[in-house]
């Protein structure tokens, strides 16, 4: 085999490597999951929510966040969808008004972020 | 003392043990390495370790306060006031977020409309009046009477069946005019 074929080769392997598995991106949205989980932190999600794998996440306040992931609607209301979840966690007041989740004034990115950790909840 | 020749190993082992941990230690104090900042939340064993410190204190000292045993319309409606006022920043309410740089704060204070689920009013009361060291919350004993507090806890107590609908309209109805002590006032 030539060099320049083993090279093309070899760079084919990395390029294919990194566009799967688990260090790829997650699937279906563009944020990242262990920042997504430091932000549920921050928020403090777990005082209202019980989420997996966050610390003293133990709120009783919202519907427990176990199996996020495979759940179908958002606040019974919409499909749970990447960009579905990001406008849910963004505002709220705005989708269900008078609902007890506030809006925290998420940017898009922490937004992202959380959506990607709670769709990892599996 | 005439310990076996294998024992005294053990000991020996140990010992030294004891030193490479407290060294090590030492260096992680003194070492300038452990992350002090509020930036990142706390590791899961300092997380652990701190709240459960917490949570055992105030459950063990609680239990020498003793709490009324249910709370009065006026006292929940004072109660509110005082939480809109001194205590909604950090910790929101129904429907209502914290202030934003609050999720800068580490550990991140709670939202508590659950907290009553949690803690018992006399734990609240404790919890209130003398604070939290090495978090945000600050001793309200030093600017609050023992009766302003148990106002706020009244607030908690009712904050589970409170809709965020009802917290607004509390909150915005005009306040009612209270004199300093509150205990003869009567229920609204």
């Amino acid at each position: 085999m030539s060099r320049t074929g083993a090279c093309l080769l070899i760079a084919l392997a990395v390029a294919s490597m990194e566009g799967c598995g688990p260090s790829g991106a997650p699937p279906g949205g563009s944020g990242n999951p262990a920042e997504g989980r430091t932000e549920v932190t921050r928020q403090q999600c777990g005082a209202c929510h019980e989420i997996p794998g966050v610390q003293q996440a133990s709120g009783l306040v919202g519907p427990p966040l176990e199996h996020f992931g495979r759940r179908t609607m958002i606040a019974g209301l919409l499909p749970n969808t990447p960009d579905n979840l990001v406008r849910w966690l963004r505002n709220p007041q705005a989708i269900t008004p008078g609902n007890a989740m506030p809006d925290v004034g998420l940017t898009d990115r922490q937004a992202r972020d959380i959506a990607a950790y709670l769709d990892t909840l599996q | 003392m005439n310990l076996s020749p294998r024992l005294r190993w053990v000991a020996l082992g140990f010992g030294a043990a004891m030193v490479v941990i407290a060294l090590g230690a030492l260096g992680v104090i003194e070492g300038g390495v452990y992350n002090a900042t509020a930036i990142q939340p706390h590791d899961p064993l300092s997380g652990w370790a701190t709240h459960t410190t917490m949570t055992r204190y105030f459950q063990r000292h609680a239990l020498g306060v003793a709490a009324p045993a249910r709370f009065s319309a006026t006292q929940i409606t004072a109660g509110l006031r005082d939480y809109q006022a001194s205590c909604v920043e950090c910790h929101g309410g129904p429907a209502v977020a914290r202030a934003r740089w609050t999720s800068g704060i580490t550990p991140s204070p709670p939202y508590l409309l659950d907290a009553s689920r949690h803690w018992s009013s006399s734990e609240l009361f404790l919890i209130i009046k003398e604070g939290v060291k090495m978090t945000a919350m600050p001793a309200w004993g030093l600017s609050r009477s023992d009766a302003q507090i148990w106002d706020l806890v009244a607030f908690l107590e009712a904050a589970p069946d409170l809709a965020p609908s009802a917290y607004a309209r509390m909150a915005v109805a005009p306040q009612p005019s209270r004199p300093t002590s509150r205990s003869s006032a009567p229920p609204s």
